[in-house]
């Protein structure tokens, strides 16, 4: 049962995030898009972002991850949203403080999330030297793979 | 003809879950029915878009509304095949696809003519109640997240093998996804009626290309069974925690289609 579980337990919001997740699916015209890859897992998480100066104006993901990565991305994509570039970089600390203790699987789906958003400005840095990327990819160095007993998570 | 198909995608989306949603045994087990002919017109759309040389994605928009009651569900139904009508093609499969949707419409105005089919709709109260049977909230969060899981899984494996299957040439290939659809279409079902007695009926998420354009089959084959081995060990999990024998033996049965999955899934390597 340990396994099961997601972020704050099943209260409304929760449960509000799973049947209905917000800003998720591609953005009609994103001037950037970040991938975070688990390759243990083959998950990922794909943000494209439309960033005007310093303002996030607007954001969606997706993900074939699990639920607690779908609950992190909505959250996450809801608080950043019309917000700086700067407070979406604190957020996912901000939601960590709101979402009180995680699981290490949470965590990694959480930091999933934020990498890919992370990956989404490096595409917009990259883009702004002039060189040619659609996207750009990060690897997760951690896999949110539960680890047989006795075998380290790399 | 890809707007047709994503127009098509979404309808049989929306005759599926009204089904899912509607309590009423004979209503539900009719639209069911022809959730599958829809699925059908899907592929046969698919496969006219390939034919044209042209492709198809899985791309929709559409929500899933709270709706209130049955007439609610059913008079959105009936828009929505009316709108794909006036799209559909005027072709052999258009048609066909036209008969098949006029026949849809008419038993749709069959049932809104009798009052007594318009039931309240129970399943987006988000109650998590489930009625007859006596489970602790620790059951319910684990079957309600296990049910969130699984039923996104169902519906992707479903479109997933459907993108396989229309491109293979192999024989043995085609018959093992179709096998594989037709299981992923009975856990769906199962699932999503579940879903609904417990109030949080919701559409799987949309699926992004990364999860569907595969490349290399071995690899997806691989790793697929790797999930199904997960799956299997979440179905174990909650069979176990579950103290209930209807629901567990229920969980058990759905583990040892899993494990054959896996057999059918080794055919493809």
């Amino acid at each position: 049962m340990e396994k099961i579980q997601v972020p704050e337990g099943m209260n409304a919001e929760v449960i509000e995030h799973l049947m209905y997740p917000k800003n998720y699916g591609k953005l009609d015209a994103p001037n950037c898009i970040g991938i975070a890859m688990d390759e243990k897992t083959n998950e990922y998480v794909i943000f494209y972002s439309l960033i005007d100066g310093d303002i996030v104006k607007d954001v969606s993901y997706a993900t074939n991850g699990c639920q607690d990565t779908v609950v992190v991305g909505s959250m996450f994509t809801d608080m950043i949203k019309g917000e700086t570039v700067e407070y979406a970089h604190g957020a996912i600390e901000k939601m960590g403080e709101k979402l009180g203790v995680m699981t290490p699987q949470q965590q990694i789906c959480a930091e999933m999330v934020l990498n890919a958003f992370v990956a989404s400005m490096m595409n917009l840095e990259n883009l702004a030297k002039g060189e040619e990327e659609e996207v750009h990819i990060l690897k997760m160095k951690e896999s949110c793979e539960v680890p047989e007993e006795g075998e380290k998570n790399e | 003809m890809s707007k047709l198909y994503q127009t098509k995608h979404e309808l049989y989306l929306s005759i599926t879950f009204a089904s899912f949603a509607i309590n009423d045994e004979t209503i539900k087990s009719r639209l069911y029915e022809f959730s599958l002919i829809a699925f059908r017109h899907m592929k046969w759309i698919g496969r006219a878009v390939l034919e044209s040389g042209n492709d198809y994605n899985y791309d929709r928009k559409m929500t899933l509304y709270k709706r209130n009651d049955v007439f609610e569900i059913l008079n959105a139904l009936k828009e929505e095949i009316i709108a794909f009508e006036m799209i559909n093609s005027e072709d052999i499969l258009g048609e066909r696809i036209r008969t098949d949707d006029e026949y849809l419409l008419q038993y749709l105005s069959e049932v809104l003519k009798n009052e007594t089919n318009n039931t309240p709709v129970t399943a987006f109260n988000m109650k998590r109640e489930w009625l007859d049977k006596n489970l602790a909230q620790e059951q319910i969060d684990a079957l309600t997240l296990f049910l969130f899981e699984e039923s996104y899984k169902e519906y992707e494996l479903i479109l997933v093998y459907a993108f396989m299957q229309a491109r293979t040439n192999n024989v043995t290939q085609y018959d093992v996804f179709q096998d594989l659809i037709d299981e992923s279409h009975f856990h769906l079902k199962s699932f999503g009626n579940m879903m609904a007695k417990m109030g949080i009926l919701a559409l799987p998420r949309e699926l992004h290309e990364m999860t569907y354009v595969v490349k290399d089959l071995e690899k997806f084959v691989v790793d697929g069974i790797a999930e199904e081995e997960a799956a299997k060990v979440m179905c174990k999990e909650l069979s176990d925690a579950i103290k209930d024998e209807e629901l567990s033996k229920f969980f058990d049965f759905i583990n040892y289609q899993e494990s054959y999955h896996i057999e059918l899934m080794k055919r493809l390597l």
